[in-house]
C-alpha cells in the first residue's frame, strides 16, 4: 500500500533531508544529538522509537515548528530559512503535519468544516474551501452534519480524520504523521492509513511516519528507521532537575 | 435472553500455569445494562444498551470496540460516576464476598459507593495516570493516604504496607519519593495500578490502561495486570488495542454503537476460526498484522441509531433481515455469523 | 444541585435587573433634585413617606441611595472595562513578546501589585479636583494587573497547544493566530475578570468617597452617604448608614452571582459531560 511505484527521480532533490540535528527544550539536555535523516521525493518512512526518545521533536523540527540548536533542514532541496511564525509561508505549507491527539490539535471553537478550511483561510484562498473541504471530508469519511459540529461533538476517531483532512487541504508535499493513530482503534487507523496512501499515490507527496507500533509502520512504509540509531540519546534521564530548572514552565518530554 | 453459558469461566489460559477453577459464582454479573443521557432539545444518547456479561474470579474480559461506541460509559456506571443526565436501567451485581453483601452497583446510593465500593469491592486503573496521580504529592504521599485509608494501619505498619504495596504493582520502591512528573508513563501507570491494589478489590476495572504507551510499554503493563487475577481476582479491561487484548484477555467482548455484538473465548476469537460477528472480523482485519483495511463508513451516531442492526449499513454480508434487530443469542447478535453457531458453542461449553 | 443552580441564576439576573431598572427608572420617574435640603423632616425614621427614612439635613435616603447606586455603578462599569481593556491588551502583548520585553512588563505589573491598590488609588485622586473621572482613572489605572497576569497565563499556556503549531503549519500568520484562535480563547476569561471587577471597582469608589477624597461631598453616592451618617449612627439614628451599605452589598452579591455561573460555562471540564 505504499507509493513505493512512483520511482522517484534520482536527479530530484529530496523531500526532506536533516542533518546535524540538535535539538531539545532545555539548555543542559539536548534530545536529539546530531541526528541525520533523509526521505526522498515519494518515500515513506517510519521513525520508530519508545516514548521519550525525541522522535517527535524531530517531526516538528522537520516541520519547521522547533528551530533546532544546531543542524539544518532542507524541504525539496531548499535551506529553512526560518522557524514557526518566521519561516516563509510556502516552507511551512509545504509539509502537512498530523498530531498525536485530535484534541488538543484542534481549536475547540472551530466547526470541523472551519477546521479544515482554516490553512486555505490563512493562505488567502477561501473561495476554495467549499469545493476542497467538501472532497476531503468525503475522502476521510466524514458526512456533511459531522462538519457543522465543534470538536467536542465527536470522537476522537471523527476528529482525527478532520486533523487528516487539514494537513492535506493546500496539498503538502510532505506529510508529518507524529503517533497519528496512537489514540485510534484498528478501523479507524487503517482507514487514515488509506488516505494518506491514496493522497501520496495520486500526488507522489513523501511522508515521514513517526510512531512505536513496529507493525504498523513497517506494513505502511518503505523502510523504517529507529530513532535510536540516528544519534539520539539512547536513554533520557528522568531526574527532578526538569523541575528545578523550569519550576513551572514547560514539561521536559520531548513526546 | 440466554447468557448463562457466557458466565462461565473459561479455562486456563496457558497448560503450564493453571488458573484457579472456574467458580459457579461470578464476581459480578451485568445484565440488561443500559445507559441514556438526556441531552438538550429532547435529545437522547443510547450510550449502551441491553449490555449483558459476567466476571469469574480469576478472569480476565477484555471489552474491545471503537472509539465512541460506549466503552468507557459502561466503565463509569459500573463505578457509579456517571453525570446527572444519565438515567441507568438494567442491574450490575457484585456479588458476595468475604463479608460483604451483594450489592447492585447501579442502585447503591453514593455514600456507599464511596466508602465501600470503589477502591474496596472495585478497583480502577484509569486511563491517564498523569491524570489520576496528585501532581504536588510524591507517590509515597498518596499511597500512604490510600493505605491508611483503606486498611486503617498507622505508623511503621503504615510504612511498611505503603512500601508492599508499591512492590505488588512492581513499582520501585526507590522511586516512592518522586512526584507524579517525574516517573515515565510506564511508572505512572504502575503507580495508579498500586493505588487500585491497595484495598484488595475483588475486581479490578482497567479503562483504557495502555493509551499513548508504546508497545514494549503496553505488553508489560497489561502482563502486570493479567498477574493480578492469579490470586482470584477478576480483570475487566477496556481497550481499543485488539493486540493487547490477544495477549492477555481470557474472554473478549466486543461493543458496537452501545451494544455487545460478541462475546467469545480469546483464543477461539483471536485464533481459528475467528471472530463470528461481521463486525468483530473487520475490526481484526483492520490490523496492520492483517489486512489492514478499515471497515467501510463510520460507526451510528448513539442519538440517532437505526432500528435493526447497527452494523447493517457498513456490514458486506446484509439483507433484508437485518432490519430486524438481531438477539444476543450464546454471545453472538448476528443474522448472519460468518461461523456457524455450531461449532463455537461447542468450544464455549467445553 | 441543578435546582439551587437554577435558583442561583434567577436570583442574580433578578437582582441585577432590578439594580438596572431602579438606577435608570427611578431619577426618570421622580425628577427631584436629590440634592434639596429640607430641615424640618430632618433624620425622619422609615415611614411610608420614606421608606428609608430620612437623612440628617431632610434627604430623602431611599431616593439618594438610588442616585448614589447610579454614580456608584456608572463608576464601576467604566472603571472595570477600562482596566479590562488595559490589563488584557498588556498581557497579550507582554505574552506575544515574550524573553526580555515579557520579563520587563511582569516585574513593572510586580512592582505596582506590591502597592496596596487603595494607596495608590488615593495618589492619583489627589492629583485631580474632586469629580466622578478621577475616580474612574484612579480605579481603572490601579486594577489591571491582575487582569494583566491571567490573560498572559493564559495565552502563554494557549501559545503552545499543538492547535497553534498547527496553524503555523498550515501558514498562519502570528496575527491571524492571535485573532483568530488565542483572542477568542481568551476572551471569557477577560470578560470574567471585567464582571468581577464591576463590584470591586464600586467597593473602591466608595471607599474613596468615604474617605473624603472621592467624589464631591454634595453628590450622592453610596460612599459619601456613609460618610455623612456616621455622626447620626452614634446618635442611634441607623438607617442612613443601613440602607446604603446594603446597597453596597447587594449588587455584589448579585454580580459575583452571575459572575459564577459564568465561571461555570466557560469551565471546560463541563464540556466532557457526555464521556463520549
Amino acid at each position: 500500500m505504499s507509493a513505493a511505484g512512483n520511482t522517484p527521480g534520482a536527479c530530484d532533490p529530496p523531500a526532506l533531508r536533516l542533518s546535524g540535528i540538535t535539538a531539545g527544550y532545555e539548555r543542559r539536555s539536548p534530545v536529539l544529538r546530531d541526528v541525520s535523516l533523509t526521505v526522498r521525493k515519494g518515500e515513506a518512512v517510519g521513525l520508530l522509537g519508545p516514548s521519550g526518545c525525541g522522535k517527535s521533536t524531530l517531526a516538528r523540527v522537520a516541520a519547521l515548528l522547533h528551530r533546532p540548536w544546531a543542524g539544518t533542514v532542507h524541504l525539496a532541496g531548499q535551506p529553512a530559512r526560518g522557524w514557526r511564525y518566521r519561516a516563509p509561508r510556502a516552507q511551512r505549507t509545504f509539509a502537512g503535519v498530523v498530531f498525536q491527539q485530535p484534541r488538543t490539535a484542534a481549536d475547540p471553537r472551530l466547526t470541523l468544516h472551519a477546521l479544515i478550511a482554516e490553512p486555505l483561510r490563512a493562505t488567502g484562498r477561501a473561495v476554495e474551501a467549499t469545493d476542497r473541504v467538501g472532497r476531503l471530508a468525503d475522502a476521510v469519511g466524514l458526512g456533511p452534519e459531522l462538519l457543522t459540529r465543534r470538536p467536542h461533538e465527536v470522537s476522537d476517531g471523527q476528529l482525527q480524520r478532520a486533523c487528516v483532512a487539514r494537513a492535506l487541504v493546500l496539498d503538502p508535499g510532505l506529510l508529518v504523521c507524529d503517533e497519528m493513530t496512537a489514540m485510534l482503534d484498528a478501523s479507524t487507523t487503517a482507514a487514515l492509513v488509506t488516505v494518506v496512501e491514496d493522497y501520496r499515490a495520486r500526488t507522489g507527496a513523501a511522508l515521514l511516519a513517526v510512531g512505536h507500533d513496529r507493525t504498523l509502520l513497517e506494513r505502511w512504509c518503505d523502510r523504517t528507521v529507529e530513532a535510536a540509531g540516528l544519534g539520539a540519546p539512547d536513554e533520557r534521564s528522568r531526574t527532578p532537575r526538569a523541575r528545578e530548572t523550569t519550576p513551572a514552565g514547560t514539561p521536559a518530554s520531548g513526546t | 435472553m440466554n447468557q448463562a453459558q457466557t458466565t462461565t469461566a473459561p479455562g486456563p489460559k496457558t497448560a503450564t500455569e493453571p488458573g484457579p477453577a472456574p467458580s459457579a459464582e461470578p464476581l459480578l454479573s451485568v445484565t440488561g445494562l443500559t445507559v441514556r443521557f438526556r441531552m438538550r432539545a429532547g435529545r437522547q444518547v443510547a450510550a449502551v444498551t441491553d449490555v449483558s456479561f459476567g466476571l469469574a474470579p480469576g478472569e480476565c474480559l477484555a471489552l474491545v470496540g471503537e472509539s465512541g461506541c460506549g466503552k468507557s460509559v459502561l466503565a463509569s456506571a459500573l463505578l457509579g460516576l456517571l453525570p446527572g443526565n444519565a438515567r441507568t436501567d438494567g442491574s450490575a451485581l457484585l456479588h458476595a464476598r468475604g463479608g460483604q453483601p451483594r450489592l447492585d452497583l447501579l442502585t447503591a446510593d453514593e455514600p456507599t459507593l464511596a466508602r465501600t465500593v470503589r477502591g474496596r469491592r472495585v478497583g480502577l486503573v484509569p486511563q491517564s495516570p498523569a491524570g489520576h496521580l496528585t501532581p504536588v504529592r510524591t507517590v509515597r504521599a498518596q499511597l500512604t493516604e490510600t493505605v491508611r485509608e483503606l486498611r486503617g494501619l498507622r505508623g511503621p505498619e503504615l510504612a511498611a504496607a505503603t512500601v508492599a504495596a508499591a512492590e505488588r504493582a512492581a513499582f520501585p520502591a526507590d522511586h516512592l519519593d518522586r512526584y507524579p512528573h517525574e516517573l515515565s508513563g510506564g511508572l505512572a501507570q504502575r503507580a495508579a495500578t498500586a493505588l487500585a491494589l491497595v484495598g484488595d478489590a475483588p475486581v479490578l476495572l482497567a479503562d483504557e490502561p495502555t493509551t499513548g504507551l508504546d508497545r514494549a510499554l503496553v505488553d508489560r503493563t497489561v502482563d502486570e495486570l493479567r498477574g493480578h487475577t492469579a490470586d482470584g481476582r477478576g480483570l475487566l479491561i477496556i481497550t481499543h488495542d485488539l493486540a493487547a487484548a490477544e495477549r492477555i484477555a481470557d474472554r473478549v467482548a466486543v461493543m458496537y454503537a452501545g451494544r455487545l455484538v460478541e462475546l467469545a473465548p480469546a483464543a477461539r476469537f483471536f485464533g481459528t476460526p475467528g471472530p463470528r460477528h461481521p463486525y468483530a472480523r473487520g475490526l481484526l482485519e483492520a490490523l496492520p498484522e492483517r489486512a489492514f483495511t478499515p471497515i467501510p463508513g463510520m460507526p451510528p451516531e448513539l442519538d440517532a441509531l437505526p432500528a435493526g442492526c447497527a452494523f447493517a449499513p457498513r456490514c458486506p454480508r446484509a439483507d433484508e433481515r437485518c432490519a430486524t434487530r438481531p438477539e444476543p443469542d450464546d454471545g453472538l447478535a448476528c443474522h448472519h455469523p460468518l461461523v456457524p453457531a455450531g461449532t463455537a458453542s461447542e468450544e464455549t461449553h467445553a | 444541585m441543578n435546582a439551587t443552580r437554577t435558583v442561583r441564576v434567577y436570583t442574580s439576573v433578578g437582582l441585577v435587573a432590578a439594580v438596572v431598572l431602579a438606577v435608570v427608572f427611578v431619577p426618570l420617574l421622580f425628577p427631584v433634585d436629590e440634592q434639596a435640603v429640607d430641615m424640618a423632616h430632618k433624620l425622619q425614621a422609615p415611614s411610608l413617606a420614606h421608606p428609608f427614612g430620612t437623612d440628617d439635613v431632610g434627604r430623602d435616603v431611599l431616593l439618594r441611595c438610588v442616585y448614589g447606586l447610579r454614580v456608584s455603578l456608572l463608576v464601576g462599569v467604566v472603571a472595570a472595562l477600562a482596566s479590562t481593556v488595559i490589563g488584557t491588551a498588556v498581557g497579550a502583548a507582554s505574552a506575544a513578546a515574550g524573553g526580555r520585553g515579557d520579563r520587563l512588563v511582569m516585574r513593572v505589573v510586580d512592582v505596582f501589585s506590591s502597592v496596596p491598590h487603595l494607596l495608590l488609588g488615593i495618589f492619583i485622586v489627589a492629583m485631580f479636583r474632586p469629580g466622578v473621572w478621577p475616580v474612574v482613572v484612579s480605579v481603572g489605572l490601579t486594577h489591571w494587573l491582575s487582569t494583566a497576569r491571567i490573560v498572559r497565563a493564559e495565552v502563554l499556556s494557549l501559545r503552545s497547544r499543538p492547535f497553534v503549531d498547527a496553524a503555523i503549519s498550515g501558514g498562519a500568520s502570528r496575527l491571524r493566530v492571535a485573532v483568530r484562535h488565542l483572542t477568542p480563547a481568551v476572551l471569557p476569561q477577560a470578560g470574567l475578570a471585567a464582571v468581577l471587577m464591576v463590584p470591586h471597582a464600586i467597593w473602591h469608589e466608595s471607599a474613596l468617597s468615604f474617605l473624603g477624597l472621592g467624589l464631591p461631598t454634595h453628590r450622592a453616592s453610596l460612599g459619601n452617604m456613609i460618610q455623612d451618617a456616621r455622626g447620626t449612627l452614634l446618635a442611634g439614628d441607623w438607617w442612613p448608614t443601613l440602607f446604603p451599605g446594603l446597597f453596597l452589598i447587594v449588587p455584589t452579591l448579585a454580580i459575583a452571582g452571575l459572575a459564577g455561573v459564568w465561571r461555570e460555562r466557560i469551565n471546560p471540564r463541563r464540556r466532557s459531560e457526555l464521556m463520549l
